[in-house]
């Protein structure tokens, strides 16, 4: 077994699990590397590349982990939404 | 004073039609039924509420805001705009769990998530509360367009604040949140080539990258190019413990909804996402271009800064970036930069145009007033509410003067006790509709003592806000903690039902248990 699963079954995608845990963590790198990378290398100094860079390998990183699940997730919620939708056109006649 | 030549009257007018125009395409898509009106019928691919999340958080008060931080704080105040990063998490936890619950809002969602009375009075305090914070935008966002081209044209500030409202009202009224979200993916593309262009035209201006950075240095201001340049861990004007608080507050708040006022435009933007995974990506990449945007207009202000340096009135250098642009760019540009202002302008009012009205419409008029309203019935109401939200805005905007400060301070209220009941109701079970109730009730009380009373009459000192954030936060939950642990907790039916079309993440233990036992999940 991997240290980062590619392949999910629904019901396995729909629990939290180490590349939730992952994609969380590395996120806000992402953002954070993203952001004064951009106003530095503007400037273009050396480690203002280096850090856009980074966002961008962390950016390109975190989606390889999570996008397998996020796909599965989707894939069987999209069979069950139109029960959830029935059930909340339920709910807002809340005076029955 | 700006002067505006054939082409600049060109560019102005062929936006003006192309974003009206989104108005009447979408029409017939927009008029198909209440999930229509409000959510696209929640087939948009990511790509489309991105650009709209993108294009909502670009107003035209944002680069005044941007401008005032930059000039005063250099790169370090790229911070301060950090606070969107709350999207780093919510894209991977709270969008996933709201998309699930198909809540057309976050009061909706409240009701979903709690039971019995408790969830009815959040729904409709959370609808009220939602329904005049979105008018209270559209006039504080109003006034700063009126304030602009006063500014640009000389014009009264009541008619920049209707003007280009009302052009906004006529394609949300028309086709609703389908023509929002179309229209805001020609605004993000034209208002992020409008901020590149005229921030390097500025930077040029200044005369290129080397030559800013050597003025700075010349300057002694050097140090403006460190965005880690801290004053010292609790003293000065950019300390870092006010840094580790807005970290905690931005990136941990991605676990809970409503920890950032920008949640509920997000909200509506991930429920109109057409999978989960549409839903996390919309709001990832519309807030990583938000950033970026951060950083170029930085970078411009840094060069107004070179040209202007040592500016003391916040009057002045808020208007920076506008500065740059208006006063650099060449004759026949100004025109391409005005309708640039304009997109960034309209986008944001028409998203609070129809998220304001889905309260209205669905949350009180669908759930209260006639559940067996049919969708033609609520599209009509939709549109009503949406005038409602206009009219409003205009009164607002007009008396901005005297209610801003009242106004702010409601929107602290948001943000400090509220903070982590927001994120408990995601990620722990036992919280209840009491408890969360009582946390509203506990900070309305404990801000107005910790940040206005207590300092006013000398009991306290006046407390920079990271303290007042981290005391607040312990104040209230003095309050919701015993609260949630004195009354029952939620219908296990009703939490099991939540839990199984929703997955949250945290402590949900016994009700995990529950649903596994009654065979509902694996």
């Amino acid at each position: 077994m991997t240290f980062i699963r590619r392949n999910w079954t629904p019901e396995e995608a729909d629990k939290w699990t180490r590349e939730d845990i992952i994609a969380i963590i590395i996120s806000p790198f992402a953002y954070a590397f993203l952001m004064i990378g951009v106003a530095l290398s503007l400037f273009l100094f050396l480690w203002g590349f280096v850090a856009l860079l980074i966002g961008i390998i962390l950016t390109g990183f975190m989606h390889w982990v999570i996008d397998p699940k996020l796909k599965a997730i989707s894939s069987e919620y999209e069979k069950k939404q139109r029960e959830y939708i029935e059930n909340l056109e339920k709910i807002i006649t809340w005076r029955e | 004073m700006v002067k505006f030549v054939f082409l600049d009257y060109f560019w102005l007018v062929l936006y003006l039609i192309l974003m009206t125009g989104a108005g009447v395409l979408f029409y017939n898509l927009g008029k198909r039924s209440e999930a229509d009106f409000f959510l696209a019928g929640r087939a948009l691919p990511w790509w489309l509420p991105a650009v709209s999340v993108y294009a909502t958080h670009t107003a035209t008060d944002t680069p005044m805001w941007v401008s005032g931080v930059i000039y005063k704080h250099g790169f370090r105040g790229l911070w301060y705009t950090f606070f969107s990063a709350w999207c780093a998490i919510a894209a991977f936890v709270s969008a996933r769990i709201f998309r699930r619950s198909v809540a057309y809002s976050q009061a909706e969602w409240q009701s979903l998530r709690y039971s019995g009375l408790g969830a009815e009075l959040l729904r409709g305090w959370m609808a009220g509360w939602g329904f005049f914070l979105n008018m209270f935008i559209l006039g504080w966002v109003g006034m700063a367009m009126g304030k602009l081209c006063n500014y640009l044209f000389g014009w009264e500030n009541w008619i920049g604040l209707v003007f280009f409202s009302s052009i906004t009202a006529i394609y949300v009224l028309s086709a609703g949140y389908w023509g929002v979200v179309m229209a805001d993916f020609q605004q993000g593309i034209i208002a992020f080539l409008v901020i590149v262009i005229a921030s390097l035209w500025g930077v040029r201006e200044a005369g290129g990258p080397y030559a800013i950075v050597q003025k700075l240095y010349e300057l002694g201001e050097s140090w403006r190019l460190n965005p880690f340049h801290f004053t010292g861990f609790f003293s000065g004007d950019f300390p870092v413990a006010w840094f580790i608080t807005m970290i905690v507050i931005a990136v941990l708040g991605g676990f809970g909804m409503g920890t950032s006022i920008d949640w509920y435009a997000e909200a509506q933007r991930i429920q109109s996402s057409k999978t989960v995974r549409d839903a996390s990506y919309s709001i990832w990449w519309g807030t990583a271009v938000t950033l970026t945007r951060n950083a170029v207009w930085a970078v411009a202000i840094l060069a107004f800064f070179v040209m202007n340096p040592f500016l003391v009135d916040v009057k002045e250098y808020e208007m920076a970036w506008f500065r740059v642009a208006f006063e650099h760019l060449p004759a026949g540009m100004t025109g391409f930069l005005f309708a640039g202002v304009v997109a960034i302008h309209i986008s944001t009012i028409s998203t609070h145009l129809n998220l304001g009205s889905v309260y209205l419409t669905r949350d009180i008029y669908h759930h209260y007033i006639k559940p067996e309203a049919s969708q033609r019935e609520l599209v009509w109401v939709g549109r009503i509410a949406t005038l409602f939200l206009l009219i409003g805005s205009f009164i607002y905007g007009s008396m901005m003067e005297e209610i801003t400060k009242w106004l702010i301070f409601a929107l602290w209220i948001m943000g400090a006790g509220m903070w982590l009941p927001n994120i408990l109701q995601v990620v722990w079970w036992r919280f209840n509709s009491w408890g969360y109730l009582s946390a509203w009730i506990a900070n309305l009380g404990f801000s107005w003592l910790v940040v206005w009373v207590l300092p006013t009459f000398g009991v306290i000192p006046e407390l920079p806000d990271y303290w007042q954030f981290w005391i607040l936060m312990f104040l209230t939950a003095l309050v919701y903690i015993p609260v949630t642990f004195l009354t029952k907790p939620e219908d296990m039916e009703h939490l099991v039902r939540y839990y199984v079309m929703t997955r949250p993440i945290g402590w949900w233990k016994p009700v995990e248990d529950e649903a596994r036992k009654r065979g509902l999940i694996k």
